[in-house]
């Protein structure tokens, strides 16, 4: 018997079975790979077993013994940590406080600070988690954060950690620390759980992996007997082709240009004098570790947030300071970073949602009014073209799977074929078949003599599209390249702020 | 698709969506019916009575003669909650309005219906310029709309108060009130012997503008969209402010269209403190909160609020039940519905 069986488990959502009889079986101090494209349900799995979500059949044994989880605190209880994608943390609280949270060390009815201190600073020497225990969470940086998120779940006694994508906003440095964090755990006894889409993580750090399609268990896998082709096949049911060959192309005129821009939040400079061109028929990728000012320097370019200093242009035309209006107006589409707050209305309908920016000109609208069968037919299009898993064109997107609700927002933009794209993170979450599509769109895209700004945490993304590479660093142009003189190794250097040797 | 799956969808698009708000009416009506119980009153006799006196006879005039600022105090406020901006300030629209109204109908040289369309034109004009006024005030001066129109009514109430007390007074009334309209600039009757005014087709045909607008439009749909996720809606290029401006304009221009109905309608002047004493701005905003700013909707509601207005006051006067217990209904469904995203959303 393993240490911890999920046994046919099955959750029904409405118009959708997300878990279809799964079983899951993990041995003890083992590191388990759970792989699948979006909507093969990794999600509603590992928040059964967090007990986020309660089972529609099915149960679960950790050690022969069956549990029953009505809340993360159940599983808690037993033993049970996860680390989320989107850290739960208290900024401005210090990191043992973080730790110790609800579990305090208390003298009297006060907390016992400098014990709650030391007790972090041993369990993180233990485990190889180096952090200063009085440092505040917002001054850290993202990888450090993930360490606290597990050195959390440690505290809490977690016997077997679920990490949700825990490399997806890591440099390509700290996600080889994280993996040897991950191994010396194992190697102590912990079970690990690790959902990714990355095949090359998956075939470094685990031992086993099950692979889920369409809520059921496709194949389950020894790491040390498969490859990342048997692992695709069994994610999508057939042999994907990685990569559509990149045709050479002379740019064009400047289609967007940054002069000096500067952005100011929270009192610093989140962007600092960064000048940039986007030339027609060009790719130009921004790399760099998510919170060096990516976001509101593509906030500020767009017109979502305010610009302190130095002026946007958009084909020659001055919009600094001008509304999103504007901007798009000028001819601009922007696939948006995040896409639950920013990209979609969560209740309205997928028509409603793809609809947008679209909605004040024919064929969708004539004379002021809004043409109905050229709506659903519209977003009928769309959701076939992009093979968007939804049951209908009226239900709201709130619903969707992140993968989904990512390919609503690519359709929508990339529909707009504007003379600038800028694309933030345009395949975050979506499953290897939609990724190769979404790339294709956006090299074709470029093609069509459209700049494209591009903006990624995964280096092999801006690897594959780039024609130039721009990388961010506390705010600033570190470094900028010709896509033949980049390779990882010289970008991780300088993502992680170093300059060249 | 099959005809079974067909009907599915139907009611799913449908009927769904309003099923909570029947709900709280159902549960609206059980609480009345327990108070009645226990302060030995039958609940039977009660319910008969505050329905007799909403709808039986002459009472359904009442009615609907009541419905008609109500659906149009509401309209006001869905304009804008619809957008997800809550105007608080229609009453003190309302009375500017009235009031200015009153004074191009009392003053205005000009032919009869003449000055009839300038007086009706006079109060949409003032309403909406006063709101407009918190709408530049957020605009401008980052003052939250909220706030603005709210402290905004204060001043409106008053400045009518001053002025018909002062130079607008007619000083053979004991109230402060202005003189009256005279025949000619009034709305005439709708149906004789009903207090049914012309100001039935005037909020009937914003009612079915707003409706159309609200479902079929451009401006509807960004409408729609800014309430459901405002960011969303700047993101994809909607003009906030100016939708900010244009919404207040509107709800504004509604609120004072309704004063100039009861002025030119039913009281024929402008006497301080007439047009807010029954409160439709507030059982509008509650109304409209109801449907959650849907405009159909909360017509409905509307209406439904009229009726049960008016049986409240029926059923004081025929079996002594304070009608404060109308209130109590009202207050109970909205507090209902505002509970069920809680109570629907536990597994």
């Amino acid at each position: 018997m393993a240490f911890l069986e999920m046994i046919d488990i099955v959750k029904r959502y409405p118009g959708v079975t997300a878990n279809d009889h799964v079983d899951l079986a993990v041995e003890r101090g083992e590191i388990h790979a759970l792989m699948g494209e979006n909507g093969a349900g990794k999600s509603t799995l590992m928040s059964i077993l967090y007990g986020l979500q309660s089972p529609d059949e099915g149960y679960i044994r950790l050690k022969g013994s069956t549990l029953l989880l009505r809340s993360p605190l159940d599983a808690i209880a037993h033993g049970i940590g996860m680390v989320h994608q989107a850290f739960r943390l208290f900024e401005s609280l210090s990191v043992w406080e973080n730790v110790v949270y609800q579990r305090e060390p208390r003298r009297g009815i006060f907390v016992d600070g400098a014990r709650a201190c030391a007790e972090v600073e041993e369990l993180a020497r233990r485990h190889g988690l180096p952090i200063d225990p009085k440092a505040r969470v917002a001054n850290l940086p993202v990888g450090v954060r993930q360490r606290l998120e597990i050195l959390k779940a440690l505290y809490r006694e977690a016997r077997v950690l679920i990490l949700d994508e825990p490399t997806a906003v890591l440099t390509p440095a700290e996600v080889a620390n994280l993996f040897t964090v991950l191994r010396s755990l194992a190697a102590a006894g912990c079970t690990i759980l690790f959902v990714t889409h990355k095949l090359n993580e998956v075939m470094a750090v685990s031992h086993r992996i099950t692979v889920l399609r369409d809520g059921r268990v496709s194949e389950r896998l020894v790491t040390a007997q498969t490859d990342p082709g048997e692992i695709v096949r069994a994610m999508t049911g057939r042999a994907v082709t990685p990569q559509i060959p990149k045709q050479p192309r002379a740019p064009g005129h400047v289609k967007l240009e940054a002069r000096g821009l500067v952005v100011e939040k929270d009192g610093r400079r989140a962007v600092d004098e960064v000048s940039l061109q986007v030339r027609g028929g060009e790719i130009v990728g921004i790399a760099g570790v998510a919170g060096n000012g990516q976001s509101e320097l593509i906030e500020a370019l767009i017109g979502l947030m305010p610009i302190a200093r130095g002026s946007v242009l958009l084909a020659g035309r001055d919009v600094t300071c001008e509304s999103v209006a504007v901007h798009r107006a000028s001819g601009l589409s922007y696939i948006a970073e995040d896409r639950a707050r920013t990209a979609t209305a969560a209740t309205a309908s997928a028509t409603d949602n793809l609809a947008m920016g679209f909605h004040r000109s024919a064929p969708l609208a004539r004379n002021g009014l809004l043409q109905p069968k050229a709506l659903r037919s519209w977003a009928r299009g769309l959701i076939e073209r992009f093979d968007i898993k939804i049951a209908s064109e009226d239900t709201p997107v709130g619903t969707l799977s992140g993968g989904n609700l990512q390919k609503i927002v690519s359709a929508r933009e990339l529909a707009h074929n504007a003379p600038v794209l800028i694309a933030e993170q345009p395949t975050r979450g979506v499953d290897v078949g939609a990724v190769a599509f979404i790339h294709a769109e956006l090299l074709n895209v470029r093609d069509r003599g459209h700049g494209v700004l591009l903006v990624s945490a995964e280096l092999s993304e801006i690897l594959a599209l780039a024609d130039r590479i721009l990388v961010m660093y506390e705010g600033r142009i570190a470094a900028e390249f010709a896509r033949a003189q980049a390779d990882e190794a010289t970008l991780g250097l300088y993502m992680a702020g170093g300059t060249r040797p | 698709m099959t005809v079974a799956a067909e009907v599915r969808a139907h009611l799913r698009r449908h009927v769904r969506p309003v099923l909570p708000m029947l709900g709280a009416v159902a549960v609206g009506f059980g609480v009345c019916g327990l108070i009645a119980l226990w302060v030995g009153l039958s609940p039977s006799l009660m319910f008969r009575q505050l329905l007799e006196g909403a709808v039986e006879g002459p009472q359904l005039f009442e009615t609907i003669a009541r419905a008609v600022p109500l659906v149009g105090m509401t309209l006001a406020a869905s304009v804008s909650l619809r957008a997800g901006i809550v105007n608080l300030g229609a009453e003190g629209q309302l009375a500017l309005g009235g009031c200015a109204t009153a004074v191009v109908a009392l003053y205005f040289p000009a032919p009869d219906l003449v000055r009839l369309a300038m007086a009706l034109t006079a109060g949409m004009v003032v309403g909406a310029s006063y709101a407009a006024l918190a709408a530049a005030g957020e605009i401008y001066a980052g003052v939250p709309v909220l706030l603005s129109t709210w402290l905004l009514t204060y001043p409106a109430k008053g400045l009518c108060g001053f002025l018909v007390r002062t130079s607008l007074r007619d000083p053979s009334t004991a109230w402060p009130s202005t003189a009256r309209i005279a025949v000619g600039t009034r709305l005439g009757r709708l149906i004789p012997g009903t207090p049914i005014n012309q100001g039935l087709l005037l909020i009937a045909a914003v009612a079915v503008a707003v409706i159309f607008i609200d479902r079929r439009s451009v401006v509807g749909f960004e409408l729609r969209l800014r309430g459901l996720n405002e960011r969303f809606a700047r993101y994809g290029g909607v003009a906030l402010r100016r939708q900010t401006l244009g919404v207040m304009l509107a709800s504004g221009a509604i609120a004072g269209l309704v004063g100039a109905i009861m002025v030119l309608g039913s009281q024929f002047r402008y006497t301080d403190g007439a047009l807010t004493a029954p409160q439709y701005a507030w059982s509008g905003t509650l109304a409209a909160l109801l449907a959650g700013g849907e405009p159909a909707g909360s017509v409905i509601a509307a209406v439904l609020f009229a009726a049960l207005q008016t049986g409240g006051f029926a059923m004081e006067r025929s079996v002594q039940i304070p009608r404060v217990l109308t209130m109590v209904l009202q207050s109970v469904v909205i507090l209902f519905l505002a509970m069920r995203g809680a109570i629907w959303k536990r597994p």
